[in-house]
């Protein structure tokens, strides 16, 4: 079997007496998607944020092997700033070779206006397809997308789910969130969650 | 909600109370003593004797400062400060003033200076009580001095003045002369007025006792900064605003990257809790440079327009700078502190500017007021900003107190960026 790319042991996040996620396992291999079902407050977002090191673990630990990509749930890019002025910036940061080309690449390939509005008055569509293009800056093996395709238009859904496609049959692997049980198709494997555990239950049965 | 927030509850309830025992406190300074500059030029003995009365020139004057807080300056600074308008007034001995007032027979000048703000007035008052009050003591001595000319006018005897020796007869001596000459009109005429004038002189040292003002008040006119363009408001104001801007910037900054969900992205290995504070401190100090240097410009230019002295209006522009990027950075650090525990930038803000009220009203409250209250202030950067920015401008030997004011605000920015990494981690986290 190949080395996980990421592998997150016990990790568990609490905020006070309420626990987010218990201890939980994951791994993520090479070449595989998994999909987090489960209802709201179920913690696939803290799952997922905790394996994309944007949330420290109240316990347990993540181990990292690869370059990760990381869709929260909720577009995150500075309001202030274009489209492409935050694809630089972020590009720069990732410490990209030329981050004015690779943002080009990604305005174009994920139809983004490419001029000086600020990204907070963009659409939500748009300011999805940011936060989607944002985390493909630094060509990362792993992709974390909490609900990518919420706010997006059918052509945009493809978009998101040829990139995943892609970056699996490139090795890489995949793990994201959904609330839409037809999206589970492009998973080759399914967490399900429920009050921040993973449960054995199908997700027919978790949705009721 | 406020029952789910005691904390807040209570904050509430606490603030004006807090707000309007500040405000209280920092009206109460109109009360408290100005400050005047004393300047003795002729190097005041600690003792004066005056017709044989010995009295206590120093103790005298100390007594004005019952009413006013002295301050003994040498010329130059005093002037300096006047101009400057650290101190309100300067009272100048100049030399000679012992000299002219042992002679008993020139009047000695004390000369007050006054700026042009609201206290000068009050000044002007306490010092024409400072000159009554030496007036009282001196009348003593004067007439005790008179009264010597008066005895010698009436009894004769030996005498000086001015240095010079001399014998008088006197009025008794002049009607004992009188009885041995033979009678005549010329010699009665002489005799009448012998004794008017001896009655006369007899009442001498009642009414020297009426009226007595050997000092006279001299006041020439000064021209010193007006209130406005005083040390303390250019102080106040450019910490003030340096203090307000960079505190709400940094908040805002430190909330809106929580808000925007780019603070997650950031924390992913692209930036650490202490990159994420210093960033939020470089925007504050620059901006606060910006603008703290833009208001210190604005003065200088009115200063040199007004054609007022007093300051460094220019000379000492890089030294002020240095304090305001100082005091920025310190302020910037706390702003994001306060940011950090706020997660939402309009909450950011509105703390900031609950937070800034106080933190100036504190500073504003002199020592004398409430101790406590100016203990607390000394652990907040206003107060040291606001003697850093004052001293690089005004003292003529700033490097002391710009010092001890930069150490203050350096601990105090050490103490605010450690806090800020841990609520910035804490809030990634």
């Amino acid at each position: 079997m190949s080395r996980p790319l990421v592998r997150a042991v016990g990790v568990a996040r609490r905020y006070g007496d309420v626990v987010a996620l218990a201890p939980t396992d994951v791994e993520l291999v090479p070449g595989e998607t998994v999909a987090l079902v489960g209802p709201n407050g179920a913690g696939k977002s803290t799952l997922l944020a905790l394996l994309a090191g944007a949330l420290e673990p109240s316990e347990g630990a993540v181990d990292v092997q690869a370059r990760v990509g990381w869709v929260p749930q909720r577009p995150a890019h500075y309001a202030r700033l274009s489209a492409r002025e935050n694809l630089e910036l972020f590009a720069q940061l990732e410490g990209v070779g030329e981050p004015r080309v690779a943002a080009q690449q990604l305005l174009d390939r994920f139809a983004l206006p490419g001029e000086d509005r600020p990204s907070g008055e963009l659409s939500v569509g748009n300011r999805q397809r940011l936060n989607v293009a944002l985390s493909l800056l630094g060509e990362p093996q792993v992709l974390l997308l909490d609900e990518p395709t919420a706010a997006l238009d059918p052509g945009q859904r493809r978009r998101v789910w040829d990139v995943v496609n892609a970056l699996r049959g490139e090795g890489g692997a995949v793990c994201f969130a959904t609330q839409n049980l037809e999206e589970i198709d492009h998973a080759d494997r399914v967490l399900v969650l429920l009050d921040g555990r993973v449960v054995t239950s199908s997700p027919e049965e978790v949705f009721g | 909600m406020l029952r789910r927030s005691p904390l807040l509850l209570a904050a509430l309830l606490a603030y004006p109370i807090v707000i309007a025992l500040l405000v209280g406190l920092v009206a109460g300074y109109a009360s408290a003593k100005p400050r005047v500059a004393f300047v003795d030029e002729d190097g005041l003995p600690p003792v004066v004797t005056v017709a044989g009365h010995s009295f206590h020139i120093r103790s005298v004057v100390d007594q004005v400062a019952k009413e006013v807080t002295l301050v003994r300056l040498g010329p130059d600074e005093a002037s300096r400060e006047l101009a400057s308008g650290k101190v309100v007034a300067t009272i100048t001995v100049p030399p000679g003033f012992v000299g002219k007032l042992l002679t008993t027979v020139r009047t000695p000048s004390l000369i007050l200076r006054t700026g042009s703000g609201g206290l000068a007035p009050r000044v002007t008052q306490q010092v024409q009580a400072l000159v009554y009050r030496l007036n009282n003591k001196l009348q003593q001595g004067y007439i005790s001095a008179n009264l010597v000319f008066v005895r010698l006018l009436l009894h004769g005897g030996a005498g000086s003045f001015l240095g010079r020796h001399f014998d008088v007869l006197g009025l008794d001596g002049t009607q004992k002369l009188l009885e041995g000459v033979p009678p005549s009109k010329r010699v009665a005429a002489i005799q009448r007025f012998v004794r008017v004038a001896r009655v006369g002189l007899a009442q001498t040292g009642a009414a020297l006792h009426a009226t007595a003002h050997p000092i006279a008040l001299a006041q020439p006119k000064q021209k010193g900064r007006t209130w406005v363009l005083s040390a303390q408001v250019q102080s106040y104001g450019i910490a003030l605003t340096v203090t307000f801007l960079a505190l709400l910037l940094a908040a805002g900054a430190a909330a809106a990257e929580q808000e925007e969900g780019t603070l997650g992205r950031l924390r992913r290995g692209l930036a650490s809790p202490g990159q994420l504070v210093w960033s939020k401190v470089a925007l504050a100090s620059v901006v606060g440079l910006g603008l703290g240097a833009a208001i210190a410009v604005l003065f200088g230019i009115v200063a040199e327009a007004g054609g007022v002295s007093g300051g460094e209006p220019w000379a000492r522009l890089p030294l002020l700078f240095a304090g305001v990027l100082l005091a920025a950075a310190v302020v910037g650090a706390a702003g994001t502190l306060l940011g950090a525990l706020a997660r939402e930038p309009r909450t950011a803000s509105l703390l900031a500017v609950l937070v800034v009220l106080p933190v100036v009203f504190l500073g504003l409250v002199p020592r004398g007021a409430l101790a406590a209250a100016w203990w607390v202030s000394e652990l907040l950067p206003f107060s040291h900003a606001v003697r850093f920015i004052g001293a690089a401008l005004y003292d003529t030997s700033p490097w002391r107190a710009v010092g001890t004011q930069a150490l203050w605000l350096a601990g105090l920015g050490a103490v605010y960026w450690f806090l800020a990494r841990r609520g910035m981690r804490t809030l990634a986290g």
